[in-house]
């Protein structure tokens, strides 16, 4: 039986967070989902994945057209109640070579929100094994999806997609390191309670960071948010003296005075003989004196420069984007010639069967008749002269067929199609 | 023959050149096939040079082509020694170029200064000029770590990122590096310059002759001295060690190159 490629789902741009909230699994329920979509008849094989950025149902199914209604209807009763409206108007269906793309489109992080991020990937897998446990793949959806995975892995290989980062606090870090070449023997000090300075201490604690000093106009607040990063609480009136020890110094105090000016951290760095210092001033307001990156071994970076090397790395992906949908190309070119290579096999099966049966049928025919005097011998030889009479004819187009299926794979489906209807194959 | 393999190793670093700069500026892969390509140029190289110093003996290194041949051999020895620690794929990107243009240099310039005398061919000459040439192959490196450390620290000025960046080790391995190779540099130079000295003074019977040569290396040991002293005590780090260290070299390079021929002395071939 033929089996067509189908995804049918909703993601970031055809619809909004609520309606794909409403349609979401929760992982536990995907083992019973993929069990509800089984039982559909047109569903030979499929696979669930469910991000907070998309829903979709792959699947490989017997006649395409019906599948897509059975898969919408399977989506519709997955949606919560609350949302009573259709989702019709949210949702996309992919057939054959265009499913295909779609899925290394994911898989290669081209269909996602911020291009070139990692996670899909990993979910995507984590999807496929759940679908493998519940024993809803078969031979296509493990080539599909093994398939879009080594996409995913040459796209990474062979383009800067996932280089640069794209948001504030990892485009700090990753700043940082191209200043230091290791944290773990950094002090860093953090001036201000505020929620982003917190994030980008907790982000260079995970790249190394050990030593952390906080500090806060308020310094039971200083104390408190210590405690939670498991840093050191110093007073505010104190924190120019302990200066010198930090090479990493984030304000983020809100207010709009300048805490750190020039000709302090010229003192400071005679103080520690001029070791780098990396200040960062991603309060709303600014702290940090901007003639401080004049200096020589300073660096200094304000939010709206890391905002406009952060868009700038985005701009960098969408480059890169360019060369991986060629990549994307090449693969689901490929892909679909397997897929019509599996075509190829049954039909070539079914026109032996078709000549063998003709053949045989005759032969009777003519032995209740006109041949019946023939001897045990002679009837061997008619034989043996038929069979290879009807292998001669066929060996040209059977070994035409399979030379095309792979080399080039584009007149492969014509050829397959036609054969299926000159000869009557799929009669049955 | 000679020249023929000549030919091939300045072939070979000028390939190795353009496969960093693929690598930098396109950058598809990891940087093997360039290091491969140097290494392999490496190779040829130290044959061209044995097969030298097999017919000429080590006394040929008066003559400037030698002298560039053995100089750029050092170097290129000396970086890939660093590659395997530091993995800095970029700094070939400067020393296969120079490299190139040194081996290139090699058989365009051909012969040049006249021979030296078979007196002072004794166990002096390979040790001075050893140690000499080292230093001058340590001291190219510094430049070139330098160089790459002034770039990135601009384009961190300015917040330009480019994605030739994203190459670049962090400014602290690149400063650490330059001053690592400065410590190792100017042993290297003094124990040349001193060697050099002695063996004047063994064979003319005075160790300091006011020979140019002479007085370009103690400007820059001089020079290389301060430098050092900053680093130690006065936190000279960064930016500014960078630069110094590059003007260091450039001193060496250009007594190297022209010296000779504008000031003739000992070191030009007049021996006396």
């Amino acid at each position: 039986m033929q089996k067509e490629i189908v995804i049918v789902g909703l993601n970031h741009r055809s619809a909004p967070i609520e309606v794909r909230e409403s349609v979401a699994f929760e992982h536990s329920y995907v083992r019973d989902g993929l069990a509800r979509l089984r039982a559909y008849p047109t569903i030979l094989e499929g696979v669930i994945l469910s991000t907070c950025n998309r829903v979709e149902v792959v699947a490989a199914a017997s006649d395409g057209r019906l599948a897509f209604s059975h898969i919408s209807e399977f989506l519709d009763d997955q949606k919560a109640q609350r949302h009573a409206a259709s989702l019709d108007d949210h949702i996309y269906v992919y057939q054959g070579a265009d499913a295909v793309r779609h899925l290394f489109r994911v898989a290669a992080s081209l269909d996602s929100m911020v291009v070139g991020e990692p996670q899909i990937l990993g979910q995507l897998k984590q999807y496929y094994d759940a679908a493998q446990q519940a024993g809803t793949v078969g031979a296509i959806l493990h080539r599909l999806f093994h398939r879009s995975f080594s996409v995913a892995k040459r796209v990474r290989n062979e383009t800067a997609i996932g280089s640069g980062a794209v948001s504030i606090s990892s485009v700090a870090v990753d700043l940082a390191k191209r200043i230091f070449d290791r944290f773990d023997d950094k002090t860093v000090m953090l001036i201000g309670a505020g929620k982003m300075g917190d994030l980008m201490a907790r982000h260079l604690q995970s790249h190394g960071a050990r030593s952390l000093m906080v500090t806060n106009r308020t310094f039971e607040r200083a104390v408190a948010l210590a405690e939670r990063i498991q840093g050191s609480p110093i007073r505010f009136e104190d924190f120019s003296r302990y200066l010198k020890l930090a090479d990493l110094v984030i304000g983020c105090a809100g207010a709009a005075d300048v805490l750190i000016d020039a000709t302090t951290v010229e003192r400071v760095l005679r103080e520690r003989k001029q070791k780098t210092m990396f200040f960062l001033d991603i309060g709303d307001r600014r702290n940090f004196d901007a003639k401080i990156n004049d200096l020589d071994n300073v660096y200094l970076y304000n939010i709206d420069d890391l905002k406009s090397v952060a868009e700038d790395n985005r701009l960098e992906r969408s480059n890169e984007a360019e060369k991986a949908e060629g990549i994307v190309r090449e693969e689901v070119a490929s892909f679909v010639r397997w897929m019509d290579s599996l075509e190829q096999v049954p039909t070539i099966t079914a026109l032996r069967h078709r000549f063998e049966e003709i053949r045989r049928r005759e032969i009777e025919k003519s032995l209740g008749g006109g041949l019946k005097d023939l001897s045990a011998q002679q009837r061997a030889a008619l034989d043996d002269l038929t069979t290879a009479m009807i292998n001669k004819l066929l060996h040209g187009p059977i070994s035409q067929l399979k030379k095309n299926a792979s080399e080039d794979g584009d007149d492969t489906t014509l050829y397959v199609a036609a054969l299926k209807r000159l000869f009557d194959l799929e009669r049955k | 023959m000679d020249a023929i393999i000549l030919k091939l190793t300045a072939l070979i670093y000028l390939l190795a050149a353009g496969s960093f700069f693929h690598y930098l500026f396109r950058g598809e892969t990891a940087a093997r096939l360039p290091t491969a390509l140097l290494l392999l140029g490496f190779v040829i190289h130290s044959i061209a040079l044995a097969s030298r110093f097999f017919q000429e003996g080590f006394a040929g290194v008066a003559m400037m082509g030698h002298a560039l041949l053995f100089n750029g051999w050092l170097m290129v020895g000396i970086y890939l020694l660093i590659q395997i620690k530091y993995h800095l794929s970029i700094l070939g990107g400067i020393i296969a170029p120079l490299a190139f243009l040194m081996t290139f240099a090699a058989f365009a310039v051909g012969k040049g200064a006249a021979e030296i005398p078979p007196a002072l061919q004794t166990y002096w000459l390979p040790v001075h000029v050893t140690l000499a040439f080292l230093g001058n192959a340590v001291f190219a490196l510094a430049f070139g770590v330098s160089l790459i450390y002034l770039l990135q620290e601009r384009r961190l000025k300015h917040k330009k990122m480019t994605a030739l960046m994203k190459r670049f080790p962090p400014l602290e391995s690149l400063d650490r590096l330059n001053y690592m190779l400065l410590v190792w540099g100017f042993p290297l130079m003094t124990l040349g310059i001193l060697t050099g000295s002695l063996w004047a003074g063994i064979h003319w019977g005075n160790y300091w002759s006011w020979d140019p040569r002479q007085i370009s290396s103690a400007i820059a040991w001089l020079f290389y001295a301060a430098l050092l002293h900053g680093r130690i005590t006065a936190g000279l780090r960064g930016k500014k060690a960078a630069l110094l260290t590059m003007f260091g070299f450039c001193v060496v390079l250009g007594y190297f190159l022209w010296g000779d021929a504008l000031f003739p002395s000992r070191h030009g071939g007049r021996f006396e």
